[in-house]
């Protein structure tokens, strides 16, 4: 009696429309997901006061750097009329004067919009105000660390942070001439 | 005298077999650098331009409102009133107490609004917001 070999049948998983499946994967997640990053101007509002509790807490001229925004698009800052690109090098010498003086005598920044004021005005004068403190922040550890800002440790930012606050206040909402 | 075409011995042909381990390559690089769309935003808005601008480093505490160019206000996933920001807003600082506030409004809005979103805010006590813009070229 003859044997015969039987031939074996090629046993192979068909993987020619893996990468179709793949592409199609890859396609789904292109679509239903978002790349974008939150960048935008951080801000902390003050306390809610009712109107009837609010006292007026005087403060010293010099302490205060008052920026007015009228609905034309007007900036005024301390009574002077400005463009919005001069706001940076208007404060920063006097952000830069007030390094070392103890808290309660930092730079206090005030912004006042009339309610008709363009949006992208507010945004591009705030814009200014943090580029102001963000420059000063940073010349001031390149002198006394001799690197940027963002290259320090955290306890030499907290440090820089507490000689260069950011206080920004947002000023009650009324009308503005 | 006779011609004959020169042909080459070698195969001629793509090896394909790696394409889908690339592709899964890249599939892996979207799924781990993107975050899935939560909502639909229903407004239609065009954020403003600056350049001192900060990185929100914690996504998950932020909720989001966004106000259109023709002045609706969206509160994460559904239009609102004004007046009905507070409410919404209280609740969620209750659930998550140090929530920031992430505002994408459209650049031509005016600031009366803005201010009267501020001010619900305020009252919310939800006071920890970012202006969203874009980075000035």
């Amino acid at each position: 009696m003859a044997f015969k070999k039987r031939k074996i049948r090629e046993a192979e998983i068909p993987s020619s429309s893996m990468a179709d499946i793949a592409f199609l994967l890859l396609l789904f997640f292109l679509v239903s997901t978002t790349i974008d990053v939150d960048t935008g101007i951080g801000l902390t509002l003050p306390e809610y006061i009712p109107p009837e509790q609010q006292e007026f807490a005087p403060m010293s001229k010099d302490r205060m750097a008052a920026l007015l925004i009228n609905a034309a698009g007007d900036v005024l800052l301390n009574n002077e009329q400005i463009s919005v690109n001069q706001v940076k090098e208007k404060l920063k010498p006097r952000i830069i004067s007030k390094i070392n003086l103890p808290k309660k005598k930092k730079l206090v920044v005030s912004v006042k919009t009339d309610r008709k004021t363009n949006y992208n005005v507010y945004i591009q004068v705030l814009d200014q105000v943090k580029g102001a403190y963000f420059e000063v922040r940073d010349e001031y550890s390149r002198k006394t660390y001799g690197r940027p800002f963002k290259d320090l440790n955290e306890e030499e930012q907290k440090d820089v942070r507490s000689k260069i606050p950011i206080i920004i206040s947002i000023a009650e909402p009324e009308a503005v001439k | 005298m006779k011609f004959e075409k020169k042909r080459a011995n070698a195969k001629q042909e793509i090896p394909t077999a790696s394409m889908p381990d690339i592709v899964f390559m890249l599939l892996l690089f979207f799924m781990v650098s993107t975050t899935l769309r939560e909502v639909d935003v229903y407004v239609k808005y065009q954020l403003p331009e600056a350049k001192s601008i900060e990185k929100i480093e914690n996504k998950r505490l932020v909720s989001y409102i966004w106000v259109g160019n023709d002045g609706r206000i969206q509160l994460n996933d559904a239009i609102v009133k004004v007046e009905e920001i507070q409410p919404l807003m209280y609740k969620k600082r209750v659930s998550l107490p140090n929530v920031i506030v992430s505002l994408r409004i459209d650049k031509n809005s005016e600031m009366g609004l803005v201010t009267d979103i501020q001010q619900e805010l305020r009252k919310a006590d939800a006071r920890r917001i970012n202006y969203s813009t874009l980075l000035k070229q």
